[in-house]
């Protein structure tokens, strides 16, 4: 493995900023280990220092791509009240902490099945100057029956957002050892054909009361994904419209209530 | 009651300060030779003397406000004195040589921002496999910094025996700095250098599936201005929208320099005159290691202590002579229009 120069520079800058020696970082680096969990963080939009550990998944540069025009969509239409927003598999809270920062209107929940994920949520909330009356994680699991009916959620939302993990179990065996052994399979693995989590989702947004009467549901995707999420959301009568990312790839598809 | 009227007289009055003060110090220093005109034919000898010794002193006053006080305040007051300044430095002939000087000349900049008390960072900078660095952006944050530094810009030129020549020959190399007028972004909007509908956004390649598929450490992008057709990549920062803010940056840096530059060379086509524009691939400067010795080329002016030029120290007295030069030069520019 050869690193690249940047690499070498930003691994230079932690091993200065943090005490610690470089050769150490250098060798967990060459041992695949993320270059984010090495420095500890990775800057999401306008959130210069949200902090990432083993084994919360990593924000993507694809997922800021959209959070960004999500939060230029929510923004430009100036709303006088409150957003509520609700974000499924929340992770480090990248999603609804950008959103509550660009977004004053906004009061987001972050749910997640892993306590490491929620543990670092709410640390970044406070990294990040959000207080607790904007944004709280919780762990939870919303595959469910009984999520809906939680004491944490109180619907209805008007915001759903979700990164949820949509790789398949044989992609799975595909990925690098940067992403394969240190994230989260539980973060990735996304059921049999990687839309387990869609079909889920879908059943939520049909969910009397869950969403508001003007309510938007921005879902990423994987990259051949759009498609199938767009079939199974198009019963539940939402105006469905997809986003690519600026790679070429069909990333988020996003529904609104008509 | 202020009323905007009252602001604008107020900007005004303030602005006619400085020559009411001049003019003062003028008639009344005008008037005290006046005073003590009838003593110099004074009876006594020791008063006559007295009288004629003050006389000389208000005349040297006098002259001193003619010859310098008052052309300086025909000198517009520059419209850039707010701004900051983004140095972008790029290593020219000389190879590793050159890139090696390039980083001394990083570091001078680094420490004369400092002396100022400007906030110097670097933004962007590319290694070179064999030593210093191939190129570099420093953002340099403080008022006066663009007008302290805009005539760093051109061809800077080392000639030395490198340390890695084993002959003991000396070898010339060049770095070429461009200075540009750096806009905080909200001002970047009010100017409205581009349009959205201007901009071609790239981002690198991407390999495969992306999202949750790969874990990239680069995100690097490429924004075109189409009309102008300048170019901006940055890859130095680890988000692509940190990318992006800089990349935008220097856009607006590179543009509002070109208008800059558009609107001196308009107005003096108005008041044609013929003044010798900043070519930036002018050779401007050298820097002799075997004399110690620092050459302005467009002043003539040699430091011979080179060492404290590089420190960052007595770059000031070229800055100063500089400037100085420029003021003059805009004095006989308007003179010349005149007549």
């Amino acid at each position: 493995m050869r690193l690249p120069f940047n690499e070498l520079r930003w691994l230079k800058r932690a091993a200065l900023d943090s005490n610690r020696s470089l050769e150490s970082l250098i060798q967990r680096r060459l041992n695949h280990e993320p270059l984010q969990y090495i420095i500890g963080t990775q800057p999401f939009g306008a959130l210069d220092n949200l902090r990432v550990r083993p084994p919360v998944l990593i924000p993507r540069p694809e997922t800021e791509n959209w959070v960004i025009r999500l939060a230029e969509y929510l923004c430009s239409s100036s709303p006088s009240r409150n957003i509520s927003l609700l974000d499924l598999g929340t992770g480090s809270g990248c999603i609804p902490l950008l959103l509550c920062h660009l977004c004053p209107k906004v009061i987001a929940t972050g749910v997640d099945i892993s306590p490491h994920a929620v543990r670092l949520a709410n640390e970044n909330a406070e990294l990040c100057g959000i207080p607790h009356s904007r944004f709280k994680a919780f762990l939870g699991d919303f595959v469910h029956p009984g999520f809906p009916k939680t004491e944490a959620i109180n619907p209805p939302y008007d915001i759903l957002t979700s990164n949820p993990p949509y790789i398949t179990p044989d992609e799975y065996l595909q990925l690098s050892d940067d992403v394969a052994k240190f994230e989260d399979p539980t973060a990735l693995i996304g059921g049999y054909d990687g839309l387990e989590f869609y079909r889920v989702i879908t059943s939520l947004v049909a969910r009397p009361g869950f969403l508001s009467h003007k309510a938007m549901v921005a879902l990423e995707v994987g990259h051949s994904q759009a498609d199938a999420v767009c079939d199974m959301l198009n019963p539940t009568g939402f105006r469905i419209s997809v986003w690519t990312d600026p790679w070429g790839k069909k990333r988020t598809v996003i529904a609104q209530r008509q | 009651m202020a009323s905007p009227e009252d602001v604008h007289r107020l900007r005004q009055l303030k602005e006619s300060e400085l020559l009411q003060e001049a003019w003062d110090h003028w008639t009344s220093t005008l008037k005290a030779l006046e005073n003590i005109k009838p003593l110099l034919s004074d009876p006594d000898p020791a008063m006559m003397s007295l009288a004629a010794e003050e006389a000389v002193e208000l005349d040297q006053k006098l002259s001193t406000i003619l010859k310098h006080t008052f052309p300086s305040l025909l000198v517009p007051p520059s419209t850039t004195a707010n701004l900051s300044a983004l140095v972008e430095l790029k290593s020219g002939v000389g190879g590793t040589e050159s890139s090696l000087f390039l980083e001394t000349l990083l570091r001078m900049y680094m420490r004369f921002s400092q002396s100022h008390s400007w906030k110097a960072s670097v933004v962007a900078n590319n290694d070179n496999e064999g030593g210093g660095i191939k190129d570099a952006i420093v953002e340099i944050k403080g008022l006066g910094a663009y007008d302290t530094l805009r005539w760093e810009s051109g061809v800077h030129r080392v000639q030395r025996v490198p340390a890695t020549e084993s002959g003991g020959r000396v070898h010339t190399s060049t770095v070429t700095v461009i200075v540009l007028p750096l806009i905080e972004e909200q001002d970047a909007q009010k100017e409205a250098l581009y349009s959205m509908d201007d901009i071609r956004l790239e981002v690198m390649r991407a390999r495969g599936a992306g999202g949750q598929h790969v874990n990239k450490t680069e995100s690097a992008v490429r924004i075109t201005h189409i009309p102008t057709g300048i170019t901006v990549s940055m890859q130095d920062e680890r988000s692509q929208h940190q990318n992006k803010r800089r990349a935008f940056q220097v856009l607006s840096a590179r543009l509002m320099d070109r208008k800059i530059t558009r609107e001196i060379a308009e107005r003096r086509a108005t008041k044609n005159s013929l003044i010798k524009s900043a070519d930036r691939s002018e050779k401007i400067r050298t820097y002799n290691y075997a004399q110690e010795r620092v050459t302005d080329h467009r002043i003539g002016l040699s430091i011979m202590n080179l060492s404290s030029v590089i420190e960052g120290n007595a770059l000031q007295d070229f800055t100063d002579a500089l400037k100085q030069d420029f003021e003059e030069t805009t004095m006989e520019d308007m003179l010349e229009s005149e007549a």
